[in-house]
């Protein structure tokens, strides 16, 4: 049996942890989304040079753990500007999630008929127009279960912040678990506090999908 | 209105356009026949710089289409384009198909755009379908408004890649009338058909390509009488016995 006095006596550590867990994912998830779109952009963008950019910054950023990308805006910037661990987890974070969404985006982007960017381009419109009013929503359609799965990661991964003093579930849940020695029920109270957050994102996905493919 | 002048084009080693040289004048109808792969439709696509030129001079309403100094967007205003597969917005109403290029690349203002949209649906014959989305419509019905969409860019230059090569038979005259009405009106048309009737009837000048080369052109009741390169022959032979 669970020993609930944990979840009543660190009831607030809890909910501060939680409270900073939902606002990494927010922020996170923002940041992450308007990157990923750009580097999604410039990797199919008619623009060698941007291709180039964007491509590196995928390879490079998805091929490393996402503990170093942290800890590189922690200790290693710390010489030139100190962040703190929220901040650093957050944007490290945002960078690692935003490379997964560039590549969900850019098979999107690439699965609609290339009829559609000729039509658009050929009646004046220009690149970026195309992209915004053509391709992008038919894209969306295709990108909302990839990206979906990557906002669950997002919730999933924010942990990290645990490791820089992030104050969130995590941080709490370590900290809780040093003071009072209990390890078991500690860490289930806190993998509740994310299935609260994760069933309902993982749901309303599901719940999007199904209502996009019934849309036009 | 159109200019080629000893225009080259490559894929990689493949040498898809020859040597084409072809005028165009404003108001002509110049229909372009010939097997399939002989570079139709990449001379057509050249055209509004959908593909680009190898080599060669490609003049279109006196600017160079490839030119460096050529804002190609203000170009392609004027040059409509209507595809096989006719390429609507599948995400957009009808309207919205109609009205997208008018109000961001011309800078019209939505209601007028919505008012010139109408006028060419109702010119295709189907404002009934203003509301309705693509996947709503059969395919000669998107084929018509794929035009409209065109003409709402009031262009100087249409050019259509077998507009009704991929509807069904039924289908094709609907299309095929639409398009004759418009050279009637004394539109510049750029038609790549395999529709010999509506070649026969509405074209000033017919043009038959084989092998990326312009074999043979000429007015349409002496070529289809007399075709005088043997490919000509042999290709008509084929598409009329069909
Ligand atoms: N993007 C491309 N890359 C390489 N080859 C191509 C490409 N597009 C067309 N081709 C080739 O060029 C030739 C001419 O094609 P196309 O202009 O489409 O012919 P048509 O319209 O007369 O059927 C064909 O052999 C085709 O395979
Ligand atoms: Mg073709």
């Amino acid at each position: 049996m669970l020993d609930f006095s944990i979840l009543t006596t660190y009831y607030d550590l809890f909910f501060k942890g939680f409270l900073t867990t939902i606002e990494v994912s927010i922020i996170g998830l923002i940041c992450s989304f308007i990157l990923g779109v750009i580097v999604a952009v410039m990797r199919i963008a008619p623009l060698r040079i941007l291709n180039y950019f964007g491509t590196c910054f995928v390879e490079f950023i998805r091929n490393i753990p996402l503990i170093i990308i942290v800890f590189f805006f922690y200790h290693g910037l710390s010489v030139y500007i100190n962040l703190s661990g929220f901040a650093a987890g957050t944007i490290g974070l945002s960078i690692y999630t935003a490379a997964f969404i560039a590549e969900a985006v850019r098979a999107g982007i690439q699965s609609v008929d290339k009829g559609q960017m000729e039509a658009a381009r050929s009646s004046g419109l220009k690149y970026i127009q195309a992209m915004r009013y053509v391709i992008l929503p038919q894209a969306v359609k295709i990108v909302i279960p990839p990206i979906g799965n990557q906002f669950i990661n997002l919730v999933k991964n924010s942990s990290i912040l645990g490791v820089v003093a992030g104050m969130e579930l995590m941080y709490f849940a370590d900290y809780i678990h040093e003071k009072t020695y209990v390890t078991f029920d500690t860490y289930i109270f806190a993998a509740m506090f994310y299935l609260v957050l994760t069933i309902p994102l993982s749901l309303f996905v599901n719940y999007l999908e199904r209502r996009l493919a019934r849309s036009y | 209105m159109i200019s080629f002048r000893n225009v080259n084009k490559h894929y990689g080693s493949f040498h898809v356009l020859k040597d084409i040289s072809l005028e165009v004048d404003q108001g002509e109808v110049v229909v372009v026949i010939g097997p399939s792969g002989s570079g139709k439709s990449t001379m057509l696509r050249c055209i509004n710089r959908l593909e680009t030129i190898s080599d060669g001079e490609l003049v279109v309403s006196g600017i160079h289409v490839n030119g460096k100094q050529t804002d190609i967007n203000d170009l392609r205003k004027n040059i409509g384009m209507v595809f096989q597969h006719f390429n609507l917005y599948p995400h957009k109403t009808v309207l919205e198909n109609i009205t997208l290029a008018p109000i961001k690349a011309l800078g019209v203002d939505e209601k007028t755009a919505q008012e010139t949209a109408v006028f060419y649906l109702e010119k295709v014959g189907i404002p009934e379908k203003a509301n309705s989305y693509p996947s709503q419509l059969s395919g000669g019905q998107q084929q018509r408004v794929a035009i409209a969409r065109g003409l709402a860019m009031k262009p100087k230059l249409m050019l259509f890649d077998e507009p009704t090569s991929a509807l069904d038979p039924e289908m094709i005259g609907e299309v095929l009338e639409v398009m004759k009405q418009l050279a009637t009106e004394g539109m510049t048309m750029v038609v790549v058909t395999h529709e010999m009737g509506f070649a026969r009837e509405v074209a000033d000048r017919v043009v038959f390509m084989d092998e990326g080369k312009i074999v043979e052109e000429g007015r349409p009741s002496e070529f289809f009488a007399q075709p005088q390169a043997e490919r000509a022959q042999l290709f008509l032979k084929r598409v009329l016995n069909h």
